[in-house]
């Protein structure tokens, strides 16, 4: 097992690594110069570029670029957006919304998608199953962004409920989240289709299985047996999708953010890319890289709790 | 008497035929098979007409395919026809307007009632009707529904179905123009996918041992890298245009292909059919193309249908981060973020795209849905 984590961990960080000199290709290898201004003093300019190793092969600006940011997370400056503020230091305050809407749409849908599924998969086959596939097919093809539109037109615009925007003044939870709900409703529907769809077809297949029939001989009621082996095993195939899961919200939410003006980091990010803030775009979705990276480890390594093969396995190793 | 079978006396060697009689007289009645032998793909033709939805979601897919080819050249209008003073024009589209609906009217807020009768600002008859008559400040004011396209002057008879954005562009040619830009986009990236993973996954899969861990390994490295970043990062470094988007959408796309087939050509490379034909001769080559890749064709054609509408939600995606297409080039991507930010003034310019974008995307899951259902060999002969 600890062979298996080391392994994992190695790939990441591998995964990382090159990510990292994507992203200077990007900053560095871009047909323009960061401080051109035919105002600014030549004396000046040289200076600036020296400070930041501008003038150096591109080699050792590779070395500086991965060196900065491993030994003290120093992404550069911002240039357009918030010029001469450290990135580093706005990726951060930017993070609290992010954080709060992604995590939210996570913990409702997973849940969500848990309750939906088994009432589907329980009555296979009636109006409730039928209605339920097909409002999964409609949430799990239309994009999040598409929602986002319908429902900041519909309740904020139409029908006056909530907030068109995201209120920055907001001070108290409450306000904070009256105005994250549309966000957070927007970037739950597909996660929650997307699992109710998997453990609707998992749980038929066990429910329909030798063993839960064997459960039930033994003498098991009919929710026991589903409780504790068919819905335990129908989980092992769902945790996969986990990865996408988490990956699709964080993408979602660079859109949704946007679309509310909430001031997170995927706001961060369209903004700098329309900038061309290339310092912030790129610490931005080295951050985005980071989560999903982590995420992905997790959900690998939290095998061993859904699954107890994987335990066993894993205590020999 | 026992005789050895390889030293048989002469006699009994050269027994005419005539000496012989046949036991059974009658002819053997085994009946000829009335039917045609049904194969892989024709059952799975079979399965798949007798699906309404997917019978429906293909028609549906057609349909928009259809009208992405026809509507452009046969619309009045260029995609990039800029017209200043039919700009924001809300849609109007023949017989539909009698309903109330899309009938090129729109609702002015606060107008002062005097003012109504100004015939340079309403020209006669844009004025279909007033409402909300308040006074404040010693003024009357009132919310008016007028006809738009009076207002903007334009000549009767002038319909643009789905409005215009604000250059005076007509909707209608640029959704189409656009949903065939998205199309060509999602086509192109899903074949360029299947090729480069068919080629890698029959590699890594048929060679095995070393070369197959180093390609394994490079691939769940560079899948670890997530989607959306690495699009992003490519999109920024090659600037945005179709053949970038194509790319970047191909980077990390390939790699569920390429596992798909690997482990394919696990299963298929050791059967006896593949050992019998090397051992005749067969190169490499044909081996992997004529007698191994076939099997993977059923699950291959699924994994290509389900990366459609990925493709074209990729492609919208990238245009609401602003690294979409090129201007004036429209995609229903480019469309809808164009709309977004216009979205409470004219919530019509959102409305098309999306429901385009919708119904494409559900036309295209329930279509693979279907194909996949359809080409599982576990599921043959159900029916």
């Amino acid at each position: 097992m600890f062979k298996y984590i080391l392994s994992r961990i190695g790939a990441m960080l591998l995964t990382l690594f090159l990510i990292m000199s994507l992203s200077f290709m990007v900053v560095r290898l871009m047909p323009m110069s960061l401080f051109e201004n035919p105002e600014t003093d030549p004396e000046i300019q040289r200076k600036l570029e020296d400070k930041y190793h501008l003038n150096d092969t591109i080699p050792v600006q590779y070395f500086y670029f991965m060196k900065d940011i491993i030994t003290d997370l120093n992404f550069g400056i911002s240039v357009k957006i918030r010029p001469g503020l450290d990135v580093f230091g706005i990726l951060v305050s930017r993070l609290p919304p992010t954080i709060l809407i992604n995590f939210i749409s996570l913990f409702i849908s997973i849940p969500l998608g848990l309750i939906f599924g088994t009432i589907a998969a329980l009555n296979r086959n009636t109006w409730i199953d039928h209605v339920i596939s097909v409002l999964v097919i409609i949430f799990i093809s239309v994009p999040s962004f598409i929602f986002g539109s319908v429902l900041q037109y519909t309740l904020t615009f139409a029908l006056p409920i909530f907030p068109t925007l995201y209120d920055s003044q907001a001070v108290t939870f409450a306000q904070k989240m009256h105005s994250l709900c549309l966000p957070i409703v927007a970037l739950s529907l597909n996660p929650t289709a997307t699992i109710t769809r998997y453990l609707r077809g998992e749980l038929i297949e066990n429910i329909s299985s030798e063993y839960l029939l064997l459960a039930r001989t033994k003498g098991l009621t009919k929710a026991q047996a589903i409780v504790r082996h068919a819905f335990r095993n129908s989980l092992i195939p769902i945790s996969n999708t986990l990865i996408g899961m988490i990956t699709g919200i964080m993408g979602g939410s660079l859109v949704i953010e946007k679309m509310f003006a909430i001031p997170g980091e995927g706001g961060l990010l369209v903004k700098s890319i329309f900038a061309g803030d290339h310092f912030l775009t790129v610490a931005v979705l080295i951050f985005y890289s980071a989560v999903s990276l982590v995420t992905i480890l997790i959900v690998d390594l939290s095998y061993g709790i859904i699954d107890p093969r994987v335990r066993v396995g894993g205590g020999k190793a | 008497m026992i005789y050895d079978r390889n030293n048989l006396p002469e006699e009994l060697l050269n027994l005419p035929a005539s000496d012989f009689e046949a036991l059974y007289q009658e002819d053997i009645k085994d009946e000829k098979f009335q039917t045609k032998p049904v194969g892989f793909f024709k059952d799975a033709a079979i399965r798949l007409t007798k699906s309404k939805v997917s019978i429906i979601a293909f028609i549906i897919i057609g349909i928009i395919i259809i009208l992405a080819v026809v509507v452009p050249p046969l619309s009045p209008y260029g995609f990039n026809d800029q017209n200043i003073s039919a700009k924001y024009l809300p849609p109007k589209m023949p017989i539909v307007e009698k309903l109330g609906i899309m009938d090129g009217t729109r609702v002015l807020k606060n107008r002062k009632v005097s003012g109504l009768s100004d015939t340079d600002r309403y020209p006669e008859g844009s004025i279909i009707e007033y409402f909300n008559v308040v006074t404040a400040k010693g003024q009357e004011m009132c919310d008016v529904r007028v006809d738009a396209y009076m207002l903007a002057g334009m000549p009767d008879g002038e319909y643009h179905w789905f409005g215009t954005d604000y250059l005076g562009r007509d909707l209608l040619t640029r959704l189409f123009k656009g949903a065939r830009i998205s199309l060509l986009i999602a086509f192109f990236s899903v074949l360029t996918n299947v090729f480069i993973g068919v080629v890698y996954g029959a590699i890594s899969g048929y060679y095995g041992g070393k070369v197959d861990i180093i390609l394994t390994h490079f691939a769940e490295v560079l899948d670890g890298m997530p989607y959306i970043v690495v699009t992003i990062l490519f999109m920024i470094l090659f600037g945005s245009g179709m053949v970038s988007i194509i790319l970047a959408l191909t980077i990390t796309g390939w790699i569920g292909t390429s596992r798909l087939i690997r482990a394919q050509f696990y299963r298929f490379k050791g059967r006896e059919y593949v050992l019998a034909a090397r051992t005749l001769g067969v190169p490499d080559r044909t081996l992997i193309f004529r007698h191994i890749l076939p099997n993977c064709v059923g699950p291959l054609i699924t994994r290509a249908m389900i990366a459609i509408p990925g493709a074209i939600f990729s492609e919208s995606f990238l245009a609401y981060l602003g690294l979409g297409i090129k201007p004036p080039n429209p995609s229903i991507g480019v469309l809808l973020s164009d709309g977004q930010s216009v979205l409470l003034q004219y919530p019509y310019q959102t409305v098309f795209p999306a429901i385009l974008i919708s119904v494409l995307m559900i036309a295209f899951n329930l279509f693979s849905n279907g194909l996949r259902d359809a080409l599982d060999p576990t599921k043959r002969g159900e029916e």
